[in-house]
């Protein structure tokens, strides 16, 4: 036990529980409230469930998630030209660009959901959570970690 | 809407309600579109693939054709029989089993255990009989009518299936090898292509054709079917029987009368074409299917007729483009192109929309297909078969877009407001569910996502210099690649010399991309691999071979020893560990070849010195070099050739070694003359790498003479002898070491003026053994430590210890001698006799009559010179290296003298 494990674990947890927290709105929170509720109050929670899971991607998931990335990148001796290796490097690069991919499908989602486009939002909302399982696919696959 | 493809004559299908059958028929449709758009991708991808062609066929074939043929000989015999349509859970039930079989077997015979494929296949069979009871239990159960004929071409196609998925188990399982494969391999080709295909599509035209060309049918299609269908079916049975028998005669007759049979069921296809030209796309391509297919049957029948039976399947494998992709190919989306209009449905207008839109461009598609059909069966350079395939694909490729973009369109209209919130995208534009959507949009992007993990790109990192060169036998014969591993430096660039010595045709690909072409029994292909970085993996691509053991791996060195595996099998050919062992023990009980490889194997592999056990005999018919040097002959131009051999001696009791030679011996030929001598020596590579030669008696400029000449090259190397001495001549090629140590060095000896006579003269050539494959991971090692596993003299340890070489008391000898390392030299001595003259690098140190005498000629690595004595008595005298450690070692030889 260091120090380094606690930045592991703060990388780890914070993974486990943004995508986590994707699931359960999705499968869990959204479903029932389509069931349960209807149109003006269906709409309001579901804005406010999103709105609330936003901010706490902004706040905290995203800065511990980049602050500890970076972190654990730097102990691990990662650089911006190691990055284009085959091997970890590569499959670091992947997994950053599919976590840019993620973000920025979230991002919409929140734009499309405050825009009245339902549709794009629902898209967007599906391929942030499918895009974050991939992200964690190759977070495993990453060798020796 | 139950006639669809029988009376269009009548007009497009009815509109609305779509009927049950048609929504099964689109979603299934789905599937076959799906499967073609996956063979375009297979073929779009080529190399990358396991079993590039073999993926390819079946992927198209057993994907896309088996599950078409399922599809539509069902909804037709329904149709036909105007019967009632069999409870559609089963139906999707035998669709499901069969696509589920489909991959099993694809990846099993690719890539897994074949018992996956096995398995596979079998379902396949169980599938199709399973489909073929429930046809002809429709048969029974219906009325008679004017169609009930094609249902037997059906039943008798789902019967070949059955006998040919039986096959392709037994193929994939690896029943049989050699001869027996190759015929059960074109049995299987030819009961699923002829029957399966043909006679399924053979029947369906009776009917089809006439509706493509929107014409009546024929008064006579009953009686030709019926005569067709009895030719061709025994016809096929009897080829069948005849390829896997090997009767050459049944082989034969067989498929003439299939032929014969096919050329009846053509008669009235032949008649609906005088009443109506072809006028569409569907029409056009079944018409140009009909006729590959008649040319296949054709060029068939001939090597049927003129090839045994274990020859037909390669002999066939040029017409498999004209099969596959001008007959199935084209039978399949030209049946499609008129069909699917029918079955996605939606009312005459919407019908009339869809043909449109699936045959847009019909002319240009059509032409190319065909023309790329006719670039890939003749032997054209391959750019233009590139340009064969590019216009094959473009086709089948168009079509299958326009065939998702048909489906997707008549889905949003079945189900109109599928998305739940209909608010801002706008109904009815995206018919996908948006959650659909986005587990597709993730999915890609996960996908992509891996693929850039998982490949590595040609990067700085990656990039290897190219530190020495090496040509490795590999053998493929019992399934098996022999060696299964080559151990190699770092850099290194292989050239693998593949020959395949079993009785069936393999290939040898690597993950790397390098492949060899399909090699029948004794063929010969070379790969040349970039420098060696990480290992590389190999494998035969036939079906099957890969699943059953024929695999190989190129490993750079230490990577083996960090993961603690043994390499036995890094000798060339014959290391199959057999004499792992008895490296150290072996030859004091009894020498012969199996301790040779022990020794080859225990030495070569780990690092460590061998133990030789120089009192061993040698093996009978062993032959030591011989040490007497004749004169120089006369006149002063002296012209010799060189050839490089690379080839096996026994180099120490019982034990052999692969040795790098010049002219076949070790050292090379002794040249010899006098001073100002010109030697025009040409040298030529018979090697399988680079070599050059470097004679240290000459002086010239080492760019030219002294350069690197690749197998089957030659060059004249001239020099003048202007100085005296006993000369090394080398390989110039790097790792010097490697080549020296291998073999690759002789000696010039040139006369000081007024040499005196000698009674006898002697060249002994003194180097380092390193047991092990040449070049290979441990015999490098050793080499670069300097730490050899025995002394030779003249090319073997203590040869001349087993073979005295003789003289007599009282007689000069001259004894030559040159060390050619390449780390150690040589300290001669002759135990019992001084030397009273020697002659070290050009210069006397020592002459006879002078009151000093010599114990040791001393020379250093590629030093060479002479010492003369004189044997006192008869006796046996060694003559060692005293570097005793040397002299133990093997440069260990004996003088028998006798009395004059």
């Amino acid at each position: 036990m260091t120090w380094w494990s606690v930045v592991r674990f703060a990388h780890v947890m914070g993974a486990a529980l943004w995508v986590g927290g994707q699931v359960a709105v999705s499968l869990v929170v959204l479903p029932l409230v389509r069931r349960l509720l209807d149109g003006e109050r269906r709409a309001r929670v579901m804005g406010a469930v999103g709105r609330r899971f936003g901010l706490l991607t902004a706040a905290v998931f995203l800065p511990v998630q980049l602050g500890s990335g970076v972190a654990l990148a730097w102990r691990g001796g990662v650089t911006w030209a190691s990055l284009a290796e085959p091997g970890y490097g590569r499959i670091l690069a992947a997994k950053l660009a599919l976590f840019c991919a993620v973000m920025a499908a979230a991002g919409l989602h929140g734009w499309a959901a405050g825009a009245g486009r339902a549709a794009l939002a629902r898209v967007m909302a599906v391929a942030a959570l499918v895009g974050s399982v991939g992200v964690v696919l190759l977070a495993t696959a990453l060798p020796g970690t | 809407m139950t006639s669809v493809g029988v009376r269009i004559e009548k007009g497009p299908p009815p509109a609305a309600p779509v009927p049950r059958r048609a929504s099964w028929h689109l979603r299934a449709n789905a599937v076959v579109v799906g499967w073609l758009g996956l063979t375009v991708a297979a073929a779009l991808a080529g190399e990358v693939l396991p079993a590039p062609r073999w993926l390819l066929i079946h992927v198209f074939l057993l994907g896309a054709v088996s599950t078409a043929v399922l599809i539509w000989s069902e909804h037709f015999t329904v149709a036909l029989l105007r019967a009632r349509t069999p409870e559609p859970r089963w139906s999707l039930a035998r669709l499901a089993l069969l696509n589920a079989a489909t991959p099993a077997v694809l990846y099993g015979v690719a890539v897994g255990p074949w018992p996956v494929a096995a398995a596979g296949a079998g379902v396949v069979v169980v599938v199709v009989l399973w489909h073929a009871a429930v046809l002809v239990r429709l048969v029974r159960r219906a009325l008679p009518g004017r169609f009930g004929h094609v249902i037997g071409w059906y039943v008798c196609a789902a019967g070949a299936l059955a006998v040919g998925g039986t096959l392709g188990g037994l193929l994939a399982a690896q029943v049989g090898h050699g001869g027996v494969h190759e015929r059960l391999h074109a049995a299987h080709a030819e009961v699923n292509l002829f029957g399966w295909v043909g006679l399924t599509v053979l029947g369906t035209l009776f009917t089809l054709w006439p509706t493509v060309l929107r014409t009546r049918m024929s008064e006579r299609t009953r009686r030709a079917s019926a005569v067709g269908l009895r030719l061709a079916v025994p016809g096929l049975a009897l080829a069948v029987a005849g390829l896997l028998a090997g009767w050459r005669w049944a082989a034969a007759a067989g498929p003439a009368m299939y032929a014969a049979g096919a050329l009846a069921a053509a008669v009235p296809l032949a008649e609906a074409v005088r009443q109506r030209r072809p006028h569409t796309g569907a029409a056009w391509m079944l018409g140009a299917a009909i006729v590959w297919f008649e040319v296949a049957l054709a060029v068939n029948l001939v090597i049927a007729a003129t090839r045994p039976a274990d020859e037909v399947g390669h002999a066939l494998e040029p017409l498999l483009p004209a099969v596959l992709v001008g007959f199935v190919v084209q039978v399949l989306v030209g049946s499609l192109l008129h069909l699917l209009p029918a079955v996605l449905g939606g009312g005459p207008a919407r019908f009339k929309e869809n043909a449109a839109l699936l045959e847009r461009g019909w002319v240009a598609r059509v032409a190319a297909l065909n023309a790329g059909v006719v670039l890939l069966t003749l032997p054209v350079p391959a750019p233009v078969v590139l340009l064969g395939w590019a216009l094959v694909l473009a086709p089948v490729a168009a079509f299958v877009v326009l065939a998702v973009v048909a489906l997707l369109r008549s889905r949003a209209l079945a189900v109109p407001q599928a998305g739940a919130e209909p608010a801002g995208g706008g109904p009815g534009r995206t018919a996908v569910s948006p959650a659909l959507a986005g587990v597709v949009a993730g999915c890609l992007l996960t996908a992509a996502a891996v693929v850039v993990a998982t490949t590595g790109g040609p990067g700085p990192a990656t990039a290897v210099t190219a530190t020495g060169a090496r040509t490795v036998e590999v053998t493929l014969a019992g399934m098996s690649v022999r060696p299964s591993v080559i151990e190699a430096p770092v850099g290194t660039v292989l050239t693998l010399r593949v020959t395949n010595t079993d009785a069936q045709r393999h290939d040898l690909r690597l993950a790397t991309g390098e492949r060899t072409p399909l090699l029948a029994v004794g063929q010969s292909a070379t790969l040349e691999l970039a420098p060696l970085g990480a290992a590389v993996d190999g494998w035969c691509t036939v079906a099957g071979h890969r699943a059953a053991g024929m695999t190989m791996r190129i490993v750079p060195t230490g990577a083996l020893a960090r993961s603690g595996t043994g390499t036995a099998d890094g000798t060339t050919g014959a290391g199959s560990g057999t004499g792992h062992g008895t490296g150290h023990a072996g030859h004091s009980t009894g020498g012969g070849p199996q301790a040779a490889d022990g020794t080859v194997g225990g030495g070569g592999d780990t690092g460590a010195p061998a133990r030789l056990d120089l009192a061993a005999p040698f093996s009978p018919g062993w032959t030591p070099y011989d040490a007497a040097v004749k004169p120089a002959p006369g006149g002063t131009e002296h012209r010799v050739e060189i050839r490089v051999q690379e080839t096996e001696r026994e180099v120490a009791p019982g034990v052999r070694q692969r040795v790098w030679t010049f002219g076949g011996t070790v050292p090379g030929p002794v040249l010899r003359g006098t001073v100002g001598d010109v030697f025009t020596v040409t040298f030529v590579n018979g090697g399988t790498m680079g070599h050059g030669v470097d004679f240290h008696a000459g002086a010239n400029a080492p760019d030219g003479v002294m350069r690197t000449i690749q197998p089957g090259e030659r060059l004249t190397y001239r020099f003048r002898a202007d100085h005296a001495g006993a000369w090394l001549y080398h390989c110039s090629t790097m790792p010097m070491t490697q080549h020296m140590a291998n073999g690759m060095y002789g000696a010039v000896v040139v006369d000081p003026p007024d040499l005196p006579e000698a009674d006898r003269e002697f060249l002994l050539v003194q180097g380092e053994l390193y047991l092990g494959e040449p070049g290979g991971d441990g015999q490098v090692a050793k080499i670069r430590a300097g730490r050899p596993d025995g002394w030779m003299f003249n090319g073997t340890a203590a040869g001349y210890d087993h073979a005295p070489l003789r003289a007599e008391a009282g007689e000069r000898v001259r004894i030559w001698a040159v060390a050619a390392g390449p780390s150690s030299g040589t300290a001669l001595h002759v135990v019992g006799a001084p030397f009273d003259t020697v002659y070290k690098e050009g210069a006397y140190l020592l002459r006879a009559g002078d009151p000093g005498g010599a114990q040791v000629l001393d020379l250093a690595p590629a030093q060479g010179g002479f010492a003369e004595l004189v044997f006192p008595e008869p006796g046996t005298y060694p003559v060692v290296d005293h570097t005793m450690r040397q002299a133990e070692g093997g440069a260990h030889g004996l003088f028998e003298v006798g009395a004059p």
